[in-house]
């Protein structure tokens, strides 16, 4: 029987997902090791792979789906390769003058973070190319130069990023230098702008470029070791996730560090979109409450939104990705009162360590999940995942400093944190969405995450949205994502051309090269076209998709969105095809979710909780094993293990066949 | 009704999220590249009395100035009040404005058949017309050489194209303007959505206390000061001429913090002078804004509540006071600079410890040409980064805007695909910081080879008056304008034939403390 399985590593736990052939759903979640994520992997596969079946090993893994966090750390960390740029001569700085804005617009002294590699390793090549070809050539001596001048930096190149001007449009000089240093430097991996991020602004692109490098070194070894236990091991196939929210194998996501970046929040907005599939809800706005941070996402139309512009550890990546909108506010956001006399909650978090004061571990400061325990949203009798036991009292005690400066009791304390947080969080949601020209109110919530149940109707009813959906598992659903999602690749060429000098035939052969590129890696896939489009003279494209290579279909598809997005839209602009972009898909079989068959009837506790300050009795229900059909009323807690659920009043709830609770105003 | 400190905080998300949204529509779906890559716009929501309730963080200049705007439009005598749903249209230095290039959109939000608030948009835009294009006319002698002039009008289609015909690049301004507009309208959306949840009262409520908060906050910050204790300071600081006469023109400040008010009285600054370096008294305002806002925590909101606590006095018909029909386009991004750094100097005279002098420029460079049969007009503006004063805890970041400006570069690649322009070199000026504990930021080097003919203007300054360095620090570089490695005045305007190479230096930012060892930390 087929099985699929997702890792997904976070700062404090490693969730495992098990998608077996027949629709069953196993969980495991151990303790994350930060100096090897190999380590709770593969802990989490033996967990997996023994404890359930009991009488021995079961069927060995078919596939394991990987969200890993090795490229965001080694960016957040500065722990990448020792890089050596190579870059058009006149423009060895542009990394340090970035684009020239800086870093606060009111506190002078702060600066950027520093570019991932010392100004030192940035060599210089005679040789530029313009809007219509070379102007000055590049010389053989020049490259012979270039690769003697690379092979001398000290400390030796770890690695190579080959970034000169108009390469996204010219790319020969930079072929023929990332040949030459190829040659020159057999185990070193080259990375050239033209190959990574074909498109214009050459800061973005030279800094997507520099990850690339940095990150390979990184990324390809822990790839191939993770491959090779996992084959040891008896998994027929390892799978990678990008930022794109789709699969790479392992020797192709070594050859795409930077695409790995936003690897580990990507899979848990393909499992918010699995679950809107499952349930009949293809719009959705996802918010990912974790310890530390909430993700922000947006599902439209059954799909991802991308985009390709972000910033991870300080550095410039113009890959696509999944939009995420991130903001400091999660269970262990620290709450406190500044010298104008407001509460605040975050950005500092205390963590996994010391963690909440309720953890009893050492924290002191009161944090979000502190306020949760205090309003009764979370029962100290319920242990949490890794056996952690709440304390009340030390919640309390945290929470009665923030009340004493505020001069209420620590219900009015805790209260006040909980309705900032959603504040918080509301503000990301509404980049997603407002922001971008899509009315939320048309939209389901789907909160995960350990505390994001907690938030959804709060923040459905500040978004004026009239339905949330908990997926099965909230806790984990990344890790299902990831066990779930496709095989993908994302291919980019410019095309820089008026659409009015484009004819159907001209926009096939533009895709052409691109579909035989895909094709070959990754056969067997479904191609999706799109166009980054823009009216002649505007910096920000539009991504469209390109159904049928008609440019007048296209023109009505940009307009569009152009519309949707900003508002108005100017039919008798001329409209400009930036890129052609083509998506490659493999889709896996869409996991059944573990059917729920139980029958048996339950009967709900009871306990005291306070929502808007005021206190109200609660049906307190498991949040696992409720029937089909199951009606709740709110208020009420749903309490899981891994994540707990909040119903306020007006609203209704019903669990769904594939074990999602949905939530109604009333 | 008064909010509690949890309201509080729910609604300043809410406010600032309107704002940032007016900012990303505009940044978004805008024309120009002054606009799009360089984000050389702003985007604010007023209350109903005309008080800025949030904004999106963009330029500083911009952001001091805006509530003059909705004041000039709320005060127009010779027309109907504004109604609810009205857009108006202005960019009189002296009716709301600031210089002519900045036209800024003033919405009046339709609050069920009342104004509810105003949102308000001001864009750069790359050409108004008048005697060079561009706009940013170096000699210029009075406002009109610098283009048309706009009081407050309603934005109609006639007024639209009255514009358009009195602009080099019409096409670009119709976009532009549309881009505005709908980042007007969205401002007003999220402020009605917001009437929607909390109801009127509630937004009022809400922007009334916002505003007290950030008030308290501010008249905390500063009492808590050195220079509220220490009787205050003086300090002058020069102007490099003013494109027309080429002497020092003198901008003298005394600063004093009294109750947590900030007092800034600008009293022995020269008259307003022949060029354009002269501003009028809503861009001096706005400059000492910044200036006090830096000395505040990070998270006080930026509203009306802070302006609440700063007074800005200038003699009438001074360079920081100027009356009409003085021209301004200089004093907008060059004397606004200066002022920021003599109010620096002032409070560092007075025990603060704030950083050593920055670039104090902006490096204007406008370039255009084309017509008489050559094809099209083009106009492109741009303006350099440099360095940053270095502080008492570190150094000064380098190749960054400073002060009153915060606008990103073009890229070179864009550039060149759409003007007739190569950008021959672009890198950091090595060791134009200057020295000491602390060293200053480097200044940039940005070299401009023409392609065609056309015309350079130069609106530039610290080209004789270095940044000067703080506690022992050493000044930064001197900033350098050269043709073809021949020297060019602070300010003025050139034609490039084909070949020539436009090469600007910036100034370096001023060293901190005393150098102690052999090489300064960095």
């Amino acid at each position: 029987m087929s099985c699929r399985v997702g890792v997904d590593v976070g700062g404090t736990f490693t969730d495992l997902v098990g998608l077996a052939g027949d629709g069953a759903i196993e969980v495991r979640k151990v303790v994350s090791t930060p100096e090897d994520p190999a380590v709770g992997l593969f802990r989490a596969l033996d967990e997996f792979e023994t404890r359930e079946s009991g009488s021995g090993k079961r069927e060995p893994v078919d596939v394991l789906v990987h969200g890993t966090t090795v490229a965001t750390n080694a960016l957040l960390e500065r722990r990448g390769a020792k890089v050596v740029l190579v870059t058009t001569a006149g423009f060895e700085d542009l990394l340090w003058l970035r684009r020239q804005d800086r870093a606060d617009l009111y506190d002078l002294a702060r600066d950027h973070p520093a570019p991932p590699l010392a100004r030192e390793r940035v060599v210089g090549v005679a040789e530029r190319m313009g809007p219509n070809g070379p102007l000055l050539p590049l010389t053989d001596a020049e490259v012979a130069r270039v690769a003697h001048a690379v092979r001398e930096v000290a400390p030796p190149a770890e690695a190579v990023a080959v970034a000169l001007l108009f390469a996204f449009r010219h790319p020969l000089h930079e072929q023929r230098l990332a040949a030459a240093l190829r040659a020159a430097l057999p185990r070193v991996p080259v990375a050239a702008s033209h190959e990574i991020l074909p498109v214009f602004r050459e800061y973005e692109r030279t800094s997507t470029t520099v990850a690339e490098a940095y990150l390979r070194p990184v990324v390809g070894p822990y790839v191939a070791r993770t491959d090779g236990e996992a084959r040891r091991r008896g998994v027929c196939e390892l799978r990678i996730m990008t930022s794109s929210g789709g699969t790479l194998a392992p020797e192709a996501a070594a050859s795409h560090a930077a695409a790995l970046a936003l690897s580990g929040p990507a899979g848990g907005v393909v499992g918010a979109r699995l679950v809107g599939e499952a349930v009949g809800i293809t719009d959705l706005l996802t918010l990912d409450m974790g310890g530390t941070s909430a993700d922000a996402s947006l599902v439209s139309r059954g799909a991802a939104l991308f985009e390709t512009a972000g910033v991870v550890g300080g550095v410039p990546l113009a890959l696509p990705a999944v939009l995420i909108e991130t903001v400091s506010a999660g269970g262990g956001s620290i709450a406190w009162v500044d010298d104008g006399g407001a509460l605040r909650v975050g950005p500092r978090s205390a963590g996994a360590v010391p963690g909440p004061a309720c953890y009893d571990r050492g924290g002191t400061e009161p944090t979000v999940t502190d306020a949760c325990v205090a309003l009764g949203w979370l029962d100290p009798a319920h242990p949490l995942a890794d056996a952690v036991r709440l304390d009340g009292a030390a919640a309390e005690q945290a929470l009665g400093a923030v009340a004493r400066r505020l001069d209420c009791d620590v219900a009015g304390a805790a209260a006040g944190i909980v309705e900032i947080v959603a504040a918080v969080m509301a503000r990301a949601l509404k980049r997603v969405s407002v922001a971008r020209g899509v009315d939320p109110r048309r939209l389901a919530l789907l909160p995960f995450g350990g505390a994001g149940g907690l938030f959804g109707c709060a923040l459905a009813d500040t978004l004026g949205m009239r339905t949330v959906v908990v997926p099965p598992h909230p806790g984990v659903l990344s890790a299902l994502g990831l066990a779930a999602a496709a095989a993908r690749v994302d291919l980019v060429a410019s095309l820089h051309l008026p659409l009015a000098a484009l004819n159907a035939r001209a926009l096939e052969e533009a895709y052409a090269p691109l579909a035989a590129r895909a094709g070959a890696e990754l056969p067997e896939a479904t191609l999706h076209r799109l166009a980054d489009c823009r009216v002649a003279g505007q910096g920000y494209e539009v991504t469209v998709s390109v159904v049928d290579p008609d440019p007048a279909a296209l023109r009505a598809a940009f307009l569009t969105a152009h519309r949707a997005r900003y508002g108005f839209a100017d039919a008798d602009q001329p409209v400009e095809v930036v890129n052609v972009r083509v998506v490659a898909e493999r889709p896996v079989a869409t996991p059944e979710f573990g059917v729920n068959r139980t029958r048996r009837t339950l009967t709900p506790r009871h306990r005291t909780v306070r929502i808007h300050g005021q206190p109200v009795p609660a049906d307190v229900w498991p949040l696992e094993g409720l029937p089909p059909g199951h009606p709740i009323a709110g208020p009420a807690v749903l309490a899981g293990a891994d994540a707990t659920v909040l119903l306020e009043s007006g609203w209704v709830a019903t669990v769904h066949a594939c074990g999602a609770l949905i939530a109604e105003r009333r | 009704m008064s909010l509690d400190a949890v309201a509080l905080e729910v609604m300043a998300h809410a406010f600032a999220s309107v704002a940032e949204e007016m900012g990303l529509v505009l940044i978004h779906s805008a024309l120009s590249p002054n606009i799009r890559e360089r984000r050389d716009c702003s985007a604010a929501l007023f209350d109903a009395q005309g008080e800025m309730i949030a904004q999106a963080a963009h330029i500083p200049v911009h952001l001091g100035a805006m509530a003059d705007a909705v004041a000039a439009v709320r005060a127009q005598s010779h027309a109907p009040q504004p109604r609810p749903g009205e857009i108006f249209l202005l960019n009189d230095p002296y009716t709301g404005g600031t210089h002519l290039p900045d036209l800024t959109l003033v919405g009046a939000i339709d609050a069920d058949g009342q104004i509810g608030g105003y949102s308000v948009v001001r864009a750069h835009h790359s050409d108004v017309g008048g005697m060079q294009p561009g706009s940013m006319p170096a000699g210029a002698r009075d406002l009109f050489a610098e283009g048309i002039v706009i009081p407050p009008v309603r934005l109609t289609p006639d007024v639209e194209r009255l514009v358009l015909a009195n602009v080099r690049t019409p096409v670009m301004r119709h976009g532009d303007l549309a881009a505005q507009r709908a980042a007007v309208e969205r401002g007003a959306e999220g402020l009605r959505a917001l009437a929607a949840r909390y109801g009127w009262d509630g937004v009022r409520a809400a922007t009334r206390d916002l505003m007290d908060y950030a008030e308290r906050r501010t008249r905390a910050g500063l009492a808590a000061l050195p220079a509220a204790s220490s009787g205050g300071g003086q300090a002058t600081d020069w102007m490099e001429g003013d494109g027309v006469t080429e002497s020092d023109l003198p901008i003298a400040v005394r600063v004093e913090i009294r109750e947590g008010v900030f007092h800034a009285d600008f009293t022995g600054t020269a008259p307003a002078g022949p060029g354009n370096v002269n501003c009028p008294l809503a861009v001096t305002r706005s400059a000492v804004l910044f200036v006090v806002r830096t000395l505040l925590a990070e998270d006080v909101p930026m509203n009306a509540g802070v302006q609440r606590a700063v007074r800005v006095s200038a003699p009438d018909g001074c360079l920081v006071s100027a009356r009409w029909p003085s021209a301004v386009a200089a004093g907008n991004v060059e004397t606004s600079q200066r002022i920021t750094d003599v109010v620096f100097l002032a409070l560092a005279r007075a025990g603060v410890p704030v950083p050593a002098q920055g670039q104090g420029t902006m490096n204007n460079v406008t370039l255009g040409g084309g017509g008489s049969g050559t094809g099209g007009v083009w106009t492109y503006y741009e303006t350099i980064g440099g360095g940053q004063g270095a502080g008492p805890h570190g150094p000064g970041p380098s190749g960054v805007h400073v002060g009153m400006s915060n606008t990103r570069n073009t890229p070179v690649e864009v550039l060149e695909l759409e003007c007739p322009v190569r950008v021959a070199r672009y890198e950091l000026r090595l060791g134009s910081g200057g020295a000491g504990k602390w060293l200053g930021g480097d200044g940039v080097v940005r070299e401009f080879e023409a392609l065609a003919s056309f015309e350079a203007s130069l609106l530039t300054d610290r080209r004789r008056h270095a940044p000067r360095g703080a506690a022992g620090g050493g000044d930064g570089a001197l900033g350098r304008n050269l043709l073809n490695d021949r020297p060019l005045p602070a300010k003025g305007a050139v034609r490039l034939a084909p070949g020539d190479v436009l090469r600007i230096e910036t100034p370096g930012g001023g060293g901190w403390g005393k150098a102690t060892r052999e090489r300064s930390e960095r």
